[in-house]
């Protein structure tokens, strides 16, 4: 079995890490990969819709993103303008449903 | 070539880097997330205060039906660097709001059979009114905001992704602007 990359691996291969839950993981079908670093935030929705077609619309749309533990707001200039770099660790926060 | 590999199985979605807790001292605030059965009387203990007239305990339990649909079983995911910040968040409004003498918020991850325990929350304050308040507003902050998702497997081989926002508390649809 794989072990879990540490951070210098993550930096090695020149990647980020992303990782999906609830309807968004449904779509792509895994909880979490690792996708090439450095990354406009601006370009990630694409990014992914280019990999899994259609999810911009049936997943995205309603959700929330976070890099390194803090919310960001890719529609918003000041924070799309930042960069995702190799070894962040990037969510994708579907509507929640605890309880 | 790029293909990319699937990562493997990420800490926050294996079940032995669980319990994890978060305690704050000072506001005596107590935060769990946990793949094991919950117990309440521990929730009770950690709010208990000899300055406490009022100690109000909730208990979410995993219901068998969703619309008449029969549910075999409920399972939950977290991502806990971000659930931690707004249990905690979640809490410390309570504490300033209605002067608490403690909060304790747990939640279950993973398969939950029919008719357990998936959340609990306790809440103690100087008089019932606080902390009768106080526990509803921690539980609606909760579902509203905390990163943690239920998926319904049914009966009938289907399931599904929950989002709280659809219901309300009574459990009736909300209906969205434009639909």
């Amino acid at each position: 079995m794989a072990s879990i990359p540490t951070p210098q691996e993550t930096q090695q291969s020149g990647t980020f890490t992303i990782h999906y839950f609830a309807s968004a993981a449904q779509y792509t079908t895994k909880d979490s990969e690792r996708l090439p670093a450095p990354l406009p935030l601006a370009r990630l929705f694409a990014l992914l819709e280019s990999r899994y077609p259609g999810i911009q619309e049936k997943v995205l749309c309603s959700c929330g993103v976070s890099v390194e533990g803090e919310y960001v707001d890719v529609g918003d200039d000041a924070d799309a303008r930042r960069e995702i770099h190799v070894g962040e660790e990037v969510a994708v926060i579907p509507p929640v449903s605890s309880g | 070539m790029t293909t990319q590999e699937a990562a493997p199985l990420p800490a926050h979605l294996d079940p032995t880097t669980y319990p994890r807790t978060q305690h704050n001292a000072e506001q005596n605030i107590h935060l769990t997330l946990t793949y094991t059965p919950l117990d309440p009387t521990i929730s009770l203990s950690q709010t208990a205060s000899p300055a406490a007239g009022a100690n109000v305990l909730f208990l979410g339990t995993t219901r068998d039906t969703f619309d008449g649909r029969a549910v075999s079983q409920l399972s939950y995911t977290a991502y806990p660097p971000l659930a931690f910040k707004t249990l905690a968040g979640i809490a410390e409004a309570a504490v300033a709001t209605h002067q608490l003498l403690g909060v304790s918020i747990a939640h279950r991850l993973g398969t939950v059979p029919i008719g357990e325990a998936s959340i609990t929350i306790a809440v103690s304050a100087g008089h019932r009114a606080a902390a009768w308040r106080a526990g509803e507003e921690v539980l609606e902050a909760c579902k509203a905001k905390a990163e943690i998702w239920k998926r319904e497997e049914f009966v009938d081989g289907g399931m599904e992704w929950r989002a709280n926002a659809d219901r309300d508390s009574e459990g009736n649809l909300v209906k969205k602007e434009g639909s």
